[in-house]
């Protein structure tokens, strides 16, 4: 393997990676919050992909404008998710939540199938992402390689400045330890909740669109495999940690890339890697790279 | 100085089958520290959360006039956090301190519904004068605190608000008798910068001495009530505790 | 007499369903006969995942991975080499696997033998999590077993699938097969081991405490249930007759876990009536996804609808009726009969002497809980353990009863070291404890709680219970079990709620049923944690003559927690104070009423 297909390589993988790891912030605030895995997360994100496909492609709107307006219509459907579908659950068992989260998926799925149809859908890229650079006369680089690690590392910087400097963020770090004692200083928990859920969904509907810019098309059932990598990511980094689900995300999209692009036979085999370090990870260190222990009282 | 801060009539808490509470009154007038003593399990914390609003409780009526206005407003089914803003605030028992966060960060939760980021900066000094051990940690993370330290951080965190009633449940509960000794000199000052206190405490010679009215809780009721150096002196106060 | 009754009526019924079924192929098409048997298959994958999930409380989301191992399994003892060598285009069969060739029973037995096999290789490490990760970890296994069989093509043929399978799977079959499983399980889930599975549900801890290991039941459980996901599996790919790997996506394990929850998790009869629903609900929607032409107006088919009200009906389920339709109720005749009650028997006494601590420590990081406590209990002594909050009391208790180890120091129990076993095996030394926060089996009857404590001092395995009528031992012991509860039951005044469950009892009366818990272990000592919180001045001066009665009934050594000092003053021989760790006084009730320490720890300094 010479340096040129290794660094291309490596860029794939930081993208797909970062991609996996804006997904995982995501379930990563939510559980932290609640204990409930967001089953519907990966949907969220595959509404994104959906959203600008409508705005910039079928309706023509210009890219900038297009992203904006889907970002926003993907935030409110995440808020509308916890609306609806959650929060009448928040004092029932988590196993509750949990079942109610698995019928939301497959209703956006499938709601997604009878509104969008089943049919993949083609997404144009434009021309300036992809009009490769060529660096030392032999490495070629595409732009959107690089736009995408560029713009999830903006993103979760933001998203680390908000949680650790700002007074939302404050409480969104106070409710994930005692959501009594916070609610004593003064907090309305359920805004911060719906808050979680709204930058999570802002942030999977910004993956989605890069996704499909990747990849290019959109279909239904898009949000469901990266939706369960991007969760085992997050349970990889530690549950709970936002630097975490970014360093979980980076680690399964190095993993798959390099794993095949060393050992190409294993390529069928790529969607098991996560699985396979999940387990792993669960066995050997349950409370994840940079996760704290949570512990049972008897 | 008699004006009514809070009054309670015919308090009542349930969990599931457990009556916690039974027909609990009590009065807390601006400027006193008012305490509440008895055994464990009597009911004390039950009392002290469902006057924040952290439990559903039943009363004929819980009424908290503001110094502010002067408006009385009743307390029953407002949730904890408006609760803060009418200016109560509670130093739960066993501290919860957030573990994760630091001490400078525990403290700017507690004026979370604060705006004016001067006036906090002030109450962040005024703080540090009453537990200057707190200003030597600000960096560090609530789990790293001792069990006194943690103390006085709730406490603190509690001041953020700036209260009018500040409750208190269990400050000296797990601390050593030193440091009891000195939790009830802050509250003592506290009271005199002018903050009505309701305190909750096992410790009940300490509390009644701090205190200047008391009630007793015998399992779930008012058993007694007085000034807090009657009740010193009561030998009921001792069976109530020992089972006489 | 009430069981012959209902035996006849179970049978009379079953008899009339199989005549039913006989006839179903000239009263059905062939559109409804399939759906019928989707039905009965359906209903042996929702049984299992409701012994894994419903019963014994492992949220496990990897059923359509065991499915897919029974279909594959079965599909390749079935298909004939002739058939094989047609199919494996891609790549050559294995030549070992070529000639396999069984009869379909055999077939469907080994997918299940297989799947289970597999289920108890994914249990072992599994399972050690707890709740949601263990959902994702099954999730993954079921994914991993799934890219497995894309991507061995010499043993499954890949992507490409297995075509051709005979129909086997009849209406007699299929029904024959649900009918097994039905009897094994419900056979299981009454036998005294069947409550022990739904304790472990219910609280963990409590039943370590009762004796069990709760590991092996989980695993033992998981294992039986992935049984059933094997063979339901290899029912499906002989019914549908091809099968390949994306037919066992997730979708499949929640169309499962939507009949469960449909139904009542936890409850049998509510997976049949799930079944029979979702299934004619999920065949009926199709309608809505095929062109319908009404007179002249034609309206063409919305795929995907289907799942869609099929997904918001789980929804407002979970929202409006989390526990389903039967909760976690099951169908008896009884229903349609009045009630009858039961009579005890006599009762026996143990004896034993003496719980020796020395030198105790226990320490969590830097904190010391625990500090250097030592002390002797004779034999029947009531001993009081007293101390204001956090003075370690509970953490001795957890000490004693092996929840924790300690740091240094000996427990001697009659003689032999206790000190860092698990608390089974504390149990099964002779201690049996209470929790200072009740923790009942609140989803079970009164009377099964109390048999559950009994279930160490059973002889019979858990497998006889699957055939009782065989193994008549289950039937017999569960019998002295149950009378020797209604006794215990009685003697506690609870007889007359012992079929009610266990958490709609009041406060004082689940108190005195965890103790009533603690006595089926058949224990020399008890541990009372707390036994008056809660409880008003009247029943506590009960609970006082109680406690002193437990030990002259039962011959018990008894040490407790107590806050009520009256409580505490009335009913110990004996009083041991902690405080903060440190073992501060012991002595008679008088002398501690006396001692300067005891009244400043409780009263504060100077009071004394």
């Amino acid at each position: 393997m010479n340096l040129n297909i290794f660094i291309q390589h490596f860029i794939n993988a930081l993208s797909l990676g970062s991609l996996y790891g804006l997904v995982a912030v995501g379930y990563t605030m939510v559980y932290g919050i609640l204990r409930l895995i967001n089953f519907a997360h990966g949907d969220i994100f595959m509404l994104g992909a959906y959203f600008v496909y409508f705005a910039t492609i079928v309706y023509k709107l210009p890219w900038a404008v297009g992203v904006i307006i889907a970002i926003i219509l993907t935030t409110i459907c995440g808020l509308l998710v916890d609306r609806i579908a959650y929060k009448p659950l928040r004092e029932a068992p988590r196993i509750s939540a949990l079942i109610s989260a698995i019928g939301v998926s497959f209703f956006i799925e499938n709601f997604a199938v009878v509104v969008f149809t089943g049919m993949p859908r083609p997404v144009v890229q434009p021309k300036i992402l992809m009009e490769p650079i060529i660096i030392n006369g032999d490495i070629r680089l595409i732009p959107l390689g690089i736009l995408v690690p560029v713009v999830a590392f903006i993103l979760v910087a933001g998203l680390l400045w908000l949680l650790y400097c700002t007074k939302p963020g404050l409480a969104m770090r106070a409710i994930s330890f005692d959501i009594e004692t916070t609610r004593m200083m003064g907090v309305s928990v359920n805004k911060i909740i719906a808050l979680a859920f709204g930058l999570g969904s802002a942030l999977a509907a910004v993956a989605g669109i890069m996704w499909a810019l990747r990849y290019p098309r959109v279909e239904p059932f898009m949000g469901m495999t990266p939706g369960i990598k991007a969760f085992i990511a997050a349970v990889f980094g530690g549950i709970g940690s936002v630097p975490g689900a970014m360093i979980g995300g980076l680690i399964l999209g190095f993993v798959e890339i390099m794993s095949v692009a060393f050992f190409p036979t294993l390529s069928g085999y790529k969607d098991a890697f996560a699985f396979m370090l999940l387990i792993m990870i669960l066995l050997f260190k349950p409370t994840g790279l940079l996760g704290e222990r949570l512990e049972d009282k008897i | 100085m008699s004006e009514s801060m809070l009054r309670i009539k015919n308090l009542n808490v349930s969990y599931g089958a457990i009556h916690a509470v039974r027909d609990v009154s009590m009065e807390i007038n601006r400027g006193e520290i008012v305490t509440l003593i008895g055994a464990n399990g009597a009911g004390k914390s039950s009392v002290i959360r469902a006057i924040m609003g952290l439990v559903k409780a039943h009363a004929d009526e819980m009424i908290f006039t503001s110094p502010r206005d002067n408006k009385e407003v009743s307390l029953l089914g407002k949730p904890a956090e408006a609760h803060v803003k009418l200016g109560i605030s509670l130093s739960p028992e066993g501290r919860r301190i957030l573990p994760q966060l630091t001490v400078e960060e525990n403290l700017a939760l507690g004026a979370y519904i604060r705006d004016d980021a001067k006036g906090i900066a002030e109450d962040i000094e005024y703080v540090y004068s009453l537990f200057p051990r707190l200003k030597e940690r600000h960096r560090q993370k609530g789990s790293t605190l001792s069990g006194g330290e943690q103390q006085m951080l709730a406490v603190a965190r509690a001041l953020m608000s700036r209260p009018d009633l500040l409750m208190l449940d269990e400050p000296s509960l797990g601390l050593a008798p030193i440091l009891v000794d000195e939790v009830f000199e802050i509250i003592r000052t506290i009271n005199s910068q002018g903050k009505t206190i309701l305190l909750v405490e096992q410790n009940a010679f300490a509390a009644l001495k701090a205190a200047h009215r008391a009630y007793v809780l015998e399992v779930g009721s008012v058993g007694l009530s007085g000034t807090g150096s009657e009740l010193l002196n009561n030998p009921k106060v001792r069976a109530a505790y020992l089972g006489g | 007499m009430r069981r012959a009754r209902n035996l006849l009526l179970t049978i009379i019924s079953a008899a009339l369903f199989a005549l039913f079924l006989d006839k179903a192929p000239e009263l059905l098409n062939g559109y409804w006969q399939r759906i019928l048997n989707l039905i009965a298959i359906n209903a042996i994958l929702a049984l299992s995942l409701n012994l894994i999930y419903g019963m014994t409380g492992m949220f496990s989301l990897g059923h359509a991975g065991f499915m897919a191992i029974g279909a594959y399994v079965s599909a390749l003892l079935i298909l004939t080499p002739a058939q094989k060598n047609a199919m494996w285009i891609l790549e050559d069969i294995y030549p070992w696997l070529l000639h396999v060739n069984t009869p379909f029973i055999i077939s469907i037995i080994i997918a299940g033998l297989v799947a289970a096999f597999f289920g108890w290789l994914i249990a072992l490490p599994v399972l050690r999590l707890g709740g949601d990760y263990l959902g994702i970890a099954t999730l993954g296994f079921a994914e991993i077993i799934r890219i497995l069989i894309t991507n061995t093509p010499r043993l499954t043929n890949g992507s490409l699938g297995l075509k051709g399978i005979p129909a086997h799977t009849t209406l007699f079959m299929s029904w024959g097969c649900l009918a097994i499983v039905l009897l094994c399980m419900v056979c299981m889930l009454q036998s005294n081991f069947g409550g022990v599975m739904k304790a472990v549900r219910d609280d963990e801890v409590a039943t370590k405490m009762m004796g069990i290991n709760t590991f092996r039941v989980k695993v033992l459980a998981f294992t039986l249930g992935c049984f059933g996901g094997g063979l339901g599996g290899a029912l499906m790919g002989n019914l549908i007759t091809t099968i390949d790997p994306r037919m066992f996506m997730i979708t499949q394990t929640y169309n499962i876990l939507m009949i469960i929850v449909v139904g009542g998790l936890g409850s049998v009869t509510g997976s049949l009536i799930g079944s029979v629903l979702v299934t004619t609900m999920l065949e009926w929607l199709r309608f809505v996804e095929n062109p319908i032409t009404i007179g002249s107006i034609n309206i063409p088919g919305i795929p995907g609808m289907r799942m869609v009200i099929f997904s918001l009906l789980l929804i407002v389920v979970i929202i409006f009726r989390r526990e389903g339709i039967m909760g976690m109720r099951e169908f008896s005749w009884d229903i349609f009969f009045p009630k009858r009650k039961a009579k005890p028997k006599e009762s026996d006494s143990y004896s034993g002497p003496v719980l020796e601590v020395k030198n105790l420590c226990l320490k969590f990081g830097g904190l010391t809980a625990i500090e250097d406590l030592s002390f002797n209990i004779n034999h029947g002594q009531i001993i009081g353990l007293i101390g204001p909050n956090g003075a370690g009391k509970t953490s001795a208790f957890n000490v004693i009863s092996g929840f924790y180890k300690p740091t240094s120091g000996e427990i001697k129990f009659m003689g032999h070291q206790i000190g860092g076993l698990r608390p089974d095996q504390v149990c099964r030394a002779g201690i049996a404890r209470t929790f200072q926060n009740i923790r009942l089996f609140g989803n079970e009857s009164v009377i099964r709680n109390v048999m559950v404590g009994a279930r160490i001092r059973q002889k019979y395995s858990w497998w006889m219970t699957l055939l009782p009528f065989i193994f008549t031992d289950v039937i017999r012991e569960d019998s002295t079990v149950r009378a020797r509860a209604l006794e215990f039951l009685s003697q506690l005044g609870l007889e007359d709620v012992a079929h009610e469950k266990a958490s709609s009892l009041p406060y004082g009366a689940q108190r005195r049923l965890e103790i009533a818990r603690a006595l089926a272990t058949s224990p020399k000592f008890l541990l009372l944690d707390e036994p008056a919180a809660g409880m008003n001045p009247q029943e506590s001066e009960e609970l006082m003559k109680f406690i002193r009665r437990l030990r002259d009934e039962f011959d018990l050594t008894i040490l407790l927690i107590e806050h009520d000092m009256k409580v505490v003053m009335n009913v110990c021989d004996y009083i041991q104070v902690l405080d903060q760790g440190v073992h501060i006084a012991q002595g008679t009730p008088e002398e501690i009423k006396a001692n300067p320490r005891v009244v400043e720890a409780y009263l504060g300094k100077g009071a004394a």
